[in-house]
């Protein structure tokens, strides 16, 4: 290489490097998918949730951080009102998804449900085979033919990443699959609905390093097309796979910010004392 | 600030203390060395000179020391406080190592100066290397303190040293062009004063982790340019 073409390649790294940030400084925000407002939530006297204010970016992971009974597990309740099931739970305040209020009883529970996706700490799948698994939620909301159910299953077991090692066994019982293959079903199955938001309350928590490292990854994958938000107690696991934190206290949002700022340089000493491992 | 909580796994405030004192352990040894070697050169002692270029290892040792001992500590996965502490605490050792390393410089030189006879300018580098032991000092201080404000100041300070390792670079390069005999032992001093002029800046390095370390992302405000030597020109004619 001559000097001069030395040169120039210099230059151009340089003017690249001025264009990355001026990119980055022009990027705009994302947008808000979800947010609270004043939200309150009551198991029957007992409040769980006080005056909550979050914001939940679009196709962003967001982490959900707190000891046990901070209420975490709650919020994410109320994004899907699963809690409506239970009789003396009730959410006041604001759910604001795409805009509009999910707690206001106009609001279409069946759309709310295909919006929003949720996975639980357990996989359950249900005693049937891997793509009845899949299918099933389908056929509650859309009538298919055979051959475009096969494909959406295809599909939906693709972006769980569980399609190569279930392909050969679709007829077969989904209680077979180990505890790692069984989680990632469960998320076949959430997505196969293509749900728009997608509740995880600690998938991993009852899996091993490896299925977990699975499902992280994935995690990842599932961000392009989703937003979500995940309940962790593990908090390497939130500072690894999520872009916002937001940490909980006795039902009270401490915080909420970037995963980077949260975990290097939190502003509240709660949260400090909590990521850090220090007594309160 | 008010008071930190324990960890509620004690080990790891045992193993923070731990490494806290090895790296001020280390820093108290560089400044040994450092005014040791400022001696040496006065009292052109090479034997003495000798030792401190020995002593040099036992630093490097404490610095592999702490590094097993942050590697203990990273494997436990610290967040916020921890995790700065931990990243300053590996830029502090290596800072610490490099100003070993300058003073054990400043040892093995006047070795080779002594072999000249004795030049005036040499009351000019131990006070330029006075200066620089007691921004050392300080920022030692500040880093078992915790002091982010001690820390800013002790930078801005650095200032202070640049100028007089410009005004003394200046008076060799007169010297040598009066003298030319005295270009050899100007030479050595000469080295010998960039090296105190660059434990100057790892003393700004430790008062900028320092700070790090207590307040976070917050950057320090610009500071002034500093050595000036570059845009000393040689004289026409």
């Amino acid at each position: 290489m001559t000097d001069l073409a030395r040169t120039s390649t210099i230059n151009e790294t340089f003017d690249a490097a001025a264009n990355l940030e001026l990119r980055q400084a022009l990027r705009p925000s994302p947008k808000l998918k979800l947010s609270t407002h004043g939200l309150e939530f009551h198991y029957g006297r007992a409040r769980a949730l006080r005056n909550v204010q979050l914001d939940v970016a679009d196709k962003r992971v967001t982490a959900l951080i707190g000891p046990s009974g901070c209420g975490k597990s709650t919020l994410l309740r109320v994004f899907n009102r699963i809690y409506a099931l239970y009789p003396g739970q009730v959410a006041r305040g604001e759910v604001l998804l795409d805009g509009l209020d999910i707690l206001t009883p106009d609001y279409p529970l069946a759309l709310l449900r295909s919006k929003v996706g949720m996975v639980f700490q357990k996989p359950v799948p249900f005693p049937m085979t891997i793509f009845e698994n899949v299918a099933y939620g389908i056929r509650h909301h859309e009538r298919l033919s055979k051959a475009e159910m096969e494909v959406r299953v295809e599909a939906a077991l693709r972006q769980a990443a569980l399609w190569d090692e279930a392909k050969d066994k679709l007829r077969q019982s989904a209680l077979g699959l180990s505890g790692g293959q069984q989680q990632r079903l469960c998320i076949a199955r959430a997505v196969a609905l293509r749900p728009e938001v997608l509740l995880l309350d600690e998938p991993t928590s009852a899996l091993d390093p490896i299925s977990t490292s699975r499902i992280e990854q994935l995690i990842d994958e599932l961000k392009r097309d989703y937003t979500i938000v995940i309940v962790t107690h593990n908090m390497q696991q939130a500072a690894r796979v999520s872009d916002n934190t937001a940490f909980m206290y006795l039902g009270d949002l401490v915080e909420q910010g970037t995963t980077e700022t949260i975990f290097s340089n939190p502003s509240m000493r709660q949260t400090e004392d909590y990521i850090t491992g220090r007594f309160g | 600030m008010n008071e930190l909580h324990d960890h509620i796994v004690k080990s790891i405030d045992e193993e923070q203390r731990r490494l806290l004192g090895e790296l001020l352990r280390m820093g108290d040894m560089a400044v040994a060395q450092l005014e040791a070697s400022l001696d040496v050169v006065e009292r052109r002692d090479d034997r003495a000179a000798e030792r401190i270029v020995g002593n040099d290892e036992a630093i490097d040792a404490l610095e592999h020391e702490t590094s097993h001992d942050v590697m203990r500590l990273a494997l436990r996965g610290p967040m916020a406080r921890d995790l700065r502490e931990l990243l300053a605490a590996l830029r502090i050792a290596s800072d610490i190592e490099r100003i070993g390393d300058y003073a054990a410089n400043v040892a093995k030189r006047s070795m080779a100066l002594n072999l000249a006879p004795p030049l005036p300018q040499v009351r000019g580098l131990t006070a330029l290397g006075g200066v620089a032991a007691r921004q050392l000092r300080d920022v030692l201080v500040a880093y078992r303190d915790n002091d982010a404000d001690a820390a800013e100041h002790i930078r801005a300070r650095d200032a202070e040293l640049d100028l007089q390792y410009t005004s003394l670079f200046r008076e060799l390069l007169i010297y040598m062009m009066e003298d030319p005999r005295s270009i050899t032992a100007c030479t050595h001093l000469l080295f010998m004063a960039k090296n105190i002029e660059r434990i100057g800046d790892h003393v700004t390095n430790i008062a900028e982790n320092v700070w790090f370390r207590a307040r976070g992302e917050d950057a320090l405000p610009r500071r002034e340019r500093r050595d000036g030597t570059n845009a000393i020109r040689p004289p026409p004619g």
